[in-house]
């Protein structure tokens, strides 16, 4: 595999989510497209919370890709 | 002719009519299935292959918890578990998603025609080669695709199939399945389904409804779905204009 594909693998577009008939949608990034319900949406949302900051500590520059 | 769907307008393969009559003696029985009737099971030994005349049926495995996930939807003309022929056994279950007419091969049949017409038998294999093509399109659906894409990818490639076999006239075809089998095709929850079927019909690309599916516009549902029809190995007509809207 090269290196390109290993890039690749790392979405630095953020998903969407929406909600519908009392259940959170998720499309994206990339091949992601779940279902969860408002519990599980929250916590999900929490822990990325706190694994994006964690991660932004452990690169330089730049802190993370907002493109 | 029970046999006539089977690998039309395939590129680089078609049957000469003495394959076609071979392969229409190989036929022990001919069967009518309702709905939803499981035909094979994972780790079952098997002596036949089906081929589908008439209806829709799919290959399939669940989870743990009972979940169906289809891996593959069979259309009339497809050889449904060709594979059963060397394998002997499944690793998933078969079963029809609507009512179907399908023929029965005995394995002993195609062992003749394995031993007596070395060209058949590389057409057969074209058609296995074919559902595996159709396999890694599947995976790179699920692993790359969203949700609007994975439905948008489906119908293209179903779209194609069903032409080859006169069963769309290009725009429209009847599509004998449930919005909650798309959803086990694509991966995706029945809410999310219908939220990507009404995004597809609000941005004119199809509309899904009661089994029927018009494609209001070939080329955009296909950028959508990321979908190159090469690997359905489709023979196009020089009028077809799919050819130019697709290739």
């Amino acid at each position: 595999m090269t290196q390109r594909y290993a890039l690749g693998s790392t979405h630095n577009q953020p998903g969407k989510a929406n909600a519908e008939a009392g259940v959170v949608l998720l499309d994206g990034p990339h091949g992601i497209a779940i279902t969860m319900t408002p519990y599980a949406a929250l916590e999900t949302g929490k822990s990325l919370m706190e694994a994006a900051a964690i991660a932004q500590t452990q690169i330089s520059e730049p802190p993370y890709d907002r493109a | 002719m029970f046999t006539d769907k089977f690998l039309r307008q395939r590129s680089g393969t078609s049957l000469t009519r003495e394959e076609r009559a071979v392969l229409e003696n190989a036929i022990s029985e001919v069967r009518t299935l309702d709905a939803r009737t499981t035909i094979a099971r994972a780790g079952e030994p098997l002596s036949n292959s089906t081929l589908l005349l008439e209806g829709f049926m799919c290959r399939y495995v669940d989870d743990r918890q009972g979940l169906r996930q289809l891996v593959a939807v069979q259309v009339p003309g497809d050889f449904v578990d060709l594979h059963a022929y060397p394998l002997k056994v499944l690793d998933h279950d078969v079963a029809t998603l609507t009512a179907v007419t399908v023929a029965i091969l005995p394995h002993d049949s195609l062992n003749h025609i394995n031993s007596t017409m070395p060209e058949l038998t590389r057409k057969l294999w074209f058609s296995t080669l074919l559902d595996a093509a159709m396999h890694r399109a599947w995976v790179f659906r699920l692993g790359r695709l969203d949700a609007v894409g994975r439905v948008a990818h489906f119908l293209s490639e179903t779209h194609l199939r069903l032409k080859a076999v006169d069963l769309s006239d290009g725009a429209r075809f009847a599509l004998g399945i449930t919005q909650s089998d798309l959803s086990e095709i694509c991966g995706i929850t029945n809410v999310h389904t219908n939220r990507v079927l009404r995004q597809l019909r609000e941005e004119g690309l199809c509309v899904f409804r009661s089994s029927l599916v018009d494609i209001l516009n070939v080329e955009g549902l296909a950028r959508r779905g990321q979908f190159d029809p090469d690997y359905l190995y489709i023979r196009f007509d020089s009028d077809d204009p799919d050819r130019e809207r697709l290739m």
